[in-house]
Parts: structure tokens; C-alpha cells; sequence
């Protein structure tokens, strides 16, 4: 990741008093096995490691299954986590791997589409803005691999070689999967306004 | 020339969109709250997680018992090996003893996927059995030997199924159990001079 996207990415990361102390720390007496403090990380994490994990699937419950996955692998590789970077973007890529593993496992397709726009609590937390809504709308409508690399790249920030990293491909073919999104994100969204 | 004026003409009015579309994609909220407190379930799942590399930092206990099991067994692998080697001239007539050897039924796990048989147990049994009959024809002195050994086996086998209650997947705690059982199985054959093992685990 590039210095400013890492500074970007843990910025990001939701704040809260008991992290302020020093997210350092619980992370120690988590790798040490203390549940509670592993769950003072989660609480500190759940809402960015979701919206990856929902972005990522456009369903809402392989959001929910991929969010627990996530930290279930966070638990077991925490000794793997030497604090080069900051827990956030240790746990985000953990969180990819998890939605490419289950998506890899499962590769038929869900009831999707719609599914994000069901729950209240997802729309409501991006607020009424309408742009948004659109948006989220149309990049759900995106085929996999599409959708994968525009979140990664155009949403979180990562380069094309970070994203290639992550989602085993190469940045060439990142790079043609962004073009190829945006593309389709650009037509979705002169369809929708024209519609409107 | 025309044709590619307006080429260019129409990729520039298609960027700007995309431009927008990046900028608009940038400035989406990063954190979605979920539906539900997903905490529960994860709490739940890290008790029965396969235990993970990290685990060897993780509480002593655990630890130890891995240790205090893996030790016992090299004990009880040890009296094994003794007992093999010895000349069988210890055998002396049959001799009273008050010793009470108790064979607890096991209850051992291996994993979550498998359990001890009945079948297992009912050999168990009969070695158990045969294995009384046998000690009476030991002298005192072989006699307290096999005991003591049987005690490591049996110290082991409680042990590692206390660890194995904290991580009934930890593949090395189940390793150590099939091993110290065969252990167990292996001396009572011995002694019981069975010369032709009927018993392999494939009942697990």
C-alpha cells in the first residue's frame, strides 16, 4: 500500500475511547487469548470490516458471514500481526481473503441484488443521499471480479498492485477490471437517471 | 482526422463522468453498522476454533498439558520398550495381591469428528481382563513395574483428554492420545503374552 493510502486506511478506522488508550496494547492481550479484549478490537472494527465485506458480496447476509469469518481468522493469525501496519488495514486485508474464500467456496449465485436494499439499516447508515444510493445500486449490478476491484480501488483507495495482491490477479488485469467497471457503472447510472 | 477529433472529442465527455464516478466512489461512507451484533457468534466460534499458532502463547494451561502429556507418553513409551526387551524368566507362580487394578471405561475424543468405538472397548476390556490373570503369575517386583507403567499410561491418557476438552481439535493432543492408547493396548498385550495383535484402531 502506498504511504498515503496507509495513512488513509487507518485514519478511516473508527475511533473509540477504549482504543484511544492504545490499540497496541489490546492487541497484545489479545494474542495472549483474552476474548474481551479481542472483542474491545472488534467493536473498535466491525462497521468498516462489514461495509468491505458488504460491498464486497452485495448480500447481506455473506456480509454478516464473511464479517465473522474475518475476525474468526483475525483470532487465529493474530500472532501473524507484528504491528507494521495498523490493525485496520491488517484486518481489512484479512477481511478480503475471508470474502474471496467463502466466495471461492460458493460460487453460485444469490439473491443479491435487491437483498442490500431490504435492510434498513444499511441504507439508512449511508444516509439519503441519493448519488449514494444510486451508486451502491449500481455497483451491485457488477459483475464479480468488476465489483471486487472498483471496491478495492476506487472506494478504499488501494493501487492496482495492492488489489492485484489481494485478489490474486495482476495489476494489468486490475487495471482492465476497473476500466471495465467503470464503464458499466457509467452506463447503469445513465440508465437510472434516464429512467428517473 | 474528423473521425478522430471526434474520437477524442467523445472520450474526454465519456471521462468526465468517470472522473466523477471515481470521486463519488472515494466519498462513500467506509463504515457500515450491520443489522445485527455479529459479536455473539463470533464469540462463540473462537471457543471451538481450531486451535491456531497463536495458541502457543495463549494460556499455560493448555500448554502444559500438551507438555505434561507428551512427557508422560515418552514415560509410558519407555516402560513399553522395557517391558519388550525383558526376558520373560520373571514369570514365577501365581501370587495373591491386594492391589485392586480398576480399568475406568474411557471416554476418550478424538476430535469432533470421532469417538472411541464400542468395539474398542469391549477389546479393551478383554485385554483388561486377561491382563488380571497375567499379573498374578508376575513376581512382586515386574508386578510393580507393569503397574507403574499402566499409572503413566493411564495419567497420560487423563491428561491429554483434559487438554483435548479445551481444544477437542488440536491434532497433536489427538496424535498424543491414539499413541498413548496403543501404548496402553501394546503392554497389556505383552504382558498378557499375546504374541499376535488382534487390535488395530480402525474403529475410530
Amino acid at each position: 500500500m502506498a504511504a498515503g493510502e496507509t495513512d488513509r486506511v487507518s485514519e478511516d478506522a473508527p475511533v473509540t475511547e477504549e482504543l484511544v488508550k492504545d490499540e497496541g496494547y489490546w492487541v497484545e492481550r489479545a494474542q495472549d487469548g483474552d476474548v474481551a479484549a479481542f472483542e474491545v478490537l472488534y467493536r473498535a472494527n466491525i462497521d468498516r470490516v462489514y461495509a468491505l465485506c458488504l460491498r464486497m458480496t452485495a448480500n447481506v447476509a455473506e456480509a454478516e458471514d464473511c464479517s465473522q469469518d474475518a475476525f474468526i481468522q483475525a483470532w487465529q493469525q493474530l500472532s501473524k500481526f507484528r504491528g507494521d501496519s495498523a490493525f485496520a488495514t491488517w484486518l481489512h486485508r484479512v477481511a478480503v481473503n475471508s470474502v474471496l474464500g467463502r466466495m471461492r467456496k460458493a460460487r453460485r449465485e444469490r439473491d443479491r441484488v435487491e437483498a442490500v436494499f431490504d435492510i434498513s439499516p444499511f441504507t439508512e447508515s449511508i444516509g439519503d443521499d441519493a448519488e449514494f444510493q444510486d451508486l451502491e445500486k449500481a455497483m451491485d449490478s457488477l459483475p464479480d471480479g468488476a465489483r471486487h476491484v472498483f471496491v478495492l480501488n476506487a472506494v478504499y483507495g488501494y493501487s492496482h498492485d495492492e488489489t492485484g495482491a489481494m485478489l490474486g490477479i495482476a495489476a494489468g488485469t486490475s487495471k482492465a477490471q476497473l476500466h471495465r467497471a467503470r464503464r458499466l457503472l457509467a452506463e447503469q447510472l445513465q440508465t437510472q437517471s434516464g429512467a428517473a | 482526422m474528423n473521425d478522430s477529433k471526434e474520437t477524442a472529442e467523445n472520450r474526454a465527455s465519456d471521462e468526465a463522468p468517470r472522473d466523477a464516478l471515481m470521486a463519488a466512489a472515494a466519498s462513500l461512507p467506509k463504515e457500515i453498522k450491520p443489522g445485527r451484533d455479529l459479536w455473539p457468534g463470533i464469540e462463540q466460534k473462537l471457543h471451538h476454533a481450531r486451535a491456531g499458532a497463536w495458541k502457543g502463547r495463549g494460556p499455560f494451561n493448555s500448554l502444559f498439558a500438551q507438555a505434561a502429556a507428551v512427557l508422560l507418553v515418552i514415560g509410558a513409551s519407555s516402560g513399553l520398550t522395557y517391558f519388550a526387551v525383558k526376558d520373560d524368566g520373571s514369570r514365577v507362580s501365581p501370587v495373591v495381591t491386594d492391589v485392586a487394578r480398576v480399568f475406568e471405561p474411557v471416554s476418550g475424543s478424538f476430535g469432533s469428528r470421532y469417538n472411541l468405538g464400542p468395539d474398542f472397548q469391549d477389546a479393551r476390556d478383554s485385554l483388561a481382563a486377561r491382563l488380571e490373570v497375567e499379573m498374578q503369575k508376575l513376581s512382586p517386583e515386574s508386578r510393580a513395574e507393569v503397574q507403574q507403567s499402566l499409572d503413566t499410561i493411564h495419567s497420560a491418557i487423563v491428561e491429554i483428554n483434559k487438554a483435548l476438552a479445551d481444544e477437542p481439535d488440536n491434532v497433536l493432543l489427538q496424535d498424543l492420545l491414539l499413541r498413548t492408547y496403543h501404548n496402553e493396548l501394546a503392554l497389556m498385550q505383552k504382558v498378557g503374552g499375546i504374541r499376535n495383535s488382534a487390535m488395530r484402531r480402525t474403529d475410530i
